[in-house]
């Protein structure tokens, strides 16, 4: 059993109100949350001091600019916040800043963090030319339901962890029929309660996991098998990996979005990889031929042993490929093996060290000679 | 100037193809540097290629621009020079980033031997690869279109390359290949330096071709695309011009700045605007955020591009490889053409047409721009 606040407004409404409350009772120093930045509607998210500003706030726009937990490691990596900031992120974006956290990244103090169980993310192309809006019907539509929203990235269809971890106050809204009139806030700490004592609402308890929560996630099980088989990752093999791969470009702006990639130079950037002729000649002595630049395939797989035991999934990386390469499905599925050889779920718990950080003696026995 | 009337056998891209092989062959170049068909057939990579049966999936004027073709060369030879004997064949673009590159020293040119064709244009990547087959098909509409001499461009192309004006060889290049002027029918070998006629005279190339033909093609097309270069560029003013219009046309803009990593010109292994630099504790986004109520996250996306701009626009050379790869579909390549032409035009320079003439920016004139002086 949790505490609710529950606010007779609209679920996107009601959370803008808490905002509004806790900024003008000067609970908070700041709110992170999405913003329409212009009149061509175009949303990004923003630090926000005036509440006044807060017209603008989309808190739960289906749209990821970036991920937000990449901007909180940006916002705290030189100090930690000084003062109380509310921060309205994704569950994969919170899980992201706890693995940055992890990574002396970034810092947790003083942040509230707000949350939802997550509906999903439409993919970027959808903003370019503010298709996106007419599709807000279908997602509300759909998050009554509880159903899986068709055209969101892959990985949000397929996304399990939707329920936030470690908010402190989770706004439920997937299978809520009445999400367009009233706005439940689950208070799931103590933190949380005492910040929105005074306010205007309703409160109660109630249970966050729903039989419609359930439902939801056993359908995203089977939209990830179907996900995972269509790419096969298993079966893929270095020719499977060059074909698959044979069309990056090296940008590398999958790496660039990631939020686990917190690198201030990508070591495939750096001089490392940078050959001398004389790597040149002898590889064209070798096989006759080289493909200039060089790492195309290292360099995914560089990345994937990098990242894969923190990957939460977000699928930034797929919606910035200029190839359309499926990244974030090939790398969430290897995330999720790695992942699951130590029982570790990214970001869950801040207490939780990185597996790779851990020397067990007693592990693994079965790849020993 | 002469050249050598090559009579064109099947189709262009075959016939230069197979002239390359043979120079191979002849072991004229020790390798060939040239996009070559992935084994996926969804694109095309750059290939040093030194066997000639390599060039049997090699295109030597391909639909796409997966990779900028200086960025290429620029991996090949950043570290040194090269002791191989490379024939780089590339669009005039590409050609264009080479010699800036080279002056930036990124590229070391010794035996090196540039060659450009006439080029049409490349096909965006996300357009192409929604049906590469399809996109072969349609290209080569695309270039049968250009060497008759269609006044208008194909629509199907990079928008940069629409109002393209400098589709033709640079003088800086070895070796150029027009195209335009015959209809597909005859290409001319247009050597620009002794030794591509010494080179291509083995190979039983003889340059005493009268090239006027291929003169008035380029004339004819220069004329209808610097027309339409006007047009698109006078467009586009009132949407960037004064600050609130670049926020505006920005908006969309998630800061990945996956524009300067494809950018041939932007060679800075760490951009500065990824660098500790910009990074401030949390008090400072704060403050700013006071200041005005509240501040996007990731913050300074303008000062990020007219950074950008100011480093690279005078080297700009129009390419597109920025815009092909914007996942917000934002027309970076189109304003940073519309300054970079501009900023050129200043200094009378045109990038990657000379070796000889220096970066702008390298060259202090005394006499110079009276015009922003305080009187």
């Amino acid at each position: 059993m949790a505490n609710i606040l529950k606010i007779s407004k609209n679920a996107e409404e009601g959370l803008r109100e808490l905002l509004r409350f806790l900024l003008e009772k000067k609970r908070v120093k700041a709110v992170f949350t999405l913003r329409k930045i212009n009149e061509n509607s175009a949303v990004s998210y923003s630090l926000i001091t005036d509440s006044e500003m807060l017209k603008d706030a989309l808190p739960l726009f289906p749209l990821m600019p970036q991920n937000a937990g990449k901007l909180l490691s940006r916002l705290t990596l030189k100090e930690h916040l000084l003062e109380p900031t509310a921060a309205v992120v994704r569950p994969c974006e919170l899980r992201a800043f706890i693995e940055l956290v992890k990574r002396k990244q970034g810092s947790l103090d003083n942040f509230i963090f707000i949350s939802t169980t997550c509906p999903g993310t439409y993919p970027l192309e959808l903003s370019t030319n503010g298709d996106i809006w007419k599709k807000l019907p279908e997602y509300e539509m759909c998050v009554k339901e509880g159903d899986i929203v068709p055209d969101i990235r892959p990985v949000c269809q397929a996304c399990e962890h939707f329920i936030p971890y470690s908010a402190d106050m989770t706004i439920a809204l997937i299978g809520k029929k009445d999400v367009d009139k009233s706005c439940e806030i689950f208070l799931n700490t103590e933190k949380a309660e005492k910040l929105i004592e005074g306010m205007d609402g309703e409160l109660s308890e109630g249970e966050l996991e729903t039989k419609e929560i359930k439902k939801l996630h056993s359908k995203r099980q089977e939209k990830k098998k179907e996900l995972f088989k269509e790419i096969n990752v298993e079966s893929l093999g270095l020719s499977g990996l060059i074909e698959t791969f044979g069309r990056c470009i090296g940008c590398h702006g999958c790496g660039r979005v990631c939020p686990i990639c917190y690198c201030v130079l990508c070591d495939f950037d750096s001089r490392d990889y940078e050959c001398e002729p004389s790597t040149y000649e002898s590889e064209l002595k070798k096989r006759g031929g080289m493909r200039v630049p060089p790492n195309t395939v290292l360099y995914q797989l560089g990345r994937l042993t990098h990242v894969s035991v923190s990957c939460v999934g977000c699928g930034m990386c797929t919606d910035v490929c200029p190839a359309d390469i499926p990244i974030s499905t090939i790398f969430l599925k290897v995330g999720e093996e790695v992942q699951n050889l130590f029982n570790y779920i990214p970001g869950k718990s801040v207490e939780e060290a990185i597996p790779l950080t851990k020397y067990e003696k007693e592990e693994f026995a079965e790849v020993e000679d | 100037m002469k050249g050598a009337r090559v009579a064109v056998k099947d189709s262009i891209e075959k016939t230069v193809l197979n002239i390359l092989s043979k120079a191979i062959d002849k072991k004229l170049f020790d390798v060939i540097l040239i996009p070559i068909m992935v084994p996926a057939g969804d694109s095309y990579a750059w290939v040093l290629a030194q066997d000639k049966s390599l060039l049997d999936s090699a295109s030597s004027l391909p639909p796409i621009m997966s990779v900028q073709g200086a960025k290429a060369l620029s991996s090949v030879t950043r570290m040194g020079k090269t002791n191989k004997k490379i024939a780089a064949l590339m669009r005039p673009c590409e050609i264009r980033a080479v010699i800036e590159l080279s002056k930036l020293s990124q590229i070391e040119l010794d035996n090196i031997f540039l060659i450009s064709m006439d080029c049409p244009g490349v096909l965006p990547l996300k357009d192409w690869l929604k049906d590469p087959t399809k996109g072969i098909n349609s290209f080569r509409k695309v270039i049968q279109r250009f060497v008759d001499g269609d006044p208008e461009p194909d629509q199907s192309v990079r928008p940069v390359c629409t109002i393209c004006h400098r589709f033709y060889d640079s003088s800086a290049v070895d070796l150029h290949i027009g195209i335009l002027g015959k209809k597909g029918e005859y290409i001319f070998f247009i050597p620009h330096t002794t030794q591509a006629e010494t080179i291509f005279a083995e190979l039983g190339l003889s340059f005493k071709d009268d090239i006027s033909h291929w003169q008035n093609g380029v004339d004819e097309v220069l004329k209808q695309r610097k027309k339409k270069r006007s047009l698109v560029q006078e467009e586009l003013k009132p949407e960037v011009i004064g600050l609130d219009k670049l926020l505006d046309t920005f908006s969309n803009c998630i800061n990945c700045h996956i524009c300067q990593s494809v950018c041939p010109i932007c060679y800075c292994r760490q951009c500065y605007f990824d660098s500790d630099k910009v990074k401030q504790p949390p008090d400072d986004y704060l403050m700013r955020a006071e200041s005005k109520g509240n501040i996007s996250l990731p913050p300074d996306k303008i000062l990020f591009h007219l950074g950008r701009m100011s480093h690279m626009a005078l080297s700009c050379v129009g390419c597109g490889a920025c815009e092909d790869a914007c996942p917000m579909s934002i027309k970076v390549a189109q304003i940073f053409s519309l300054i970079a032409d501009r900023s050129q035009e200043l200094f009378n320079y045109i990038p990657g047409e000379s070796l000889e003439e220096p970066l702008p920016l390298r060259v202090f004139e005394e006499d110079e721009l009276h015009e922003v002086e305080t009187p």
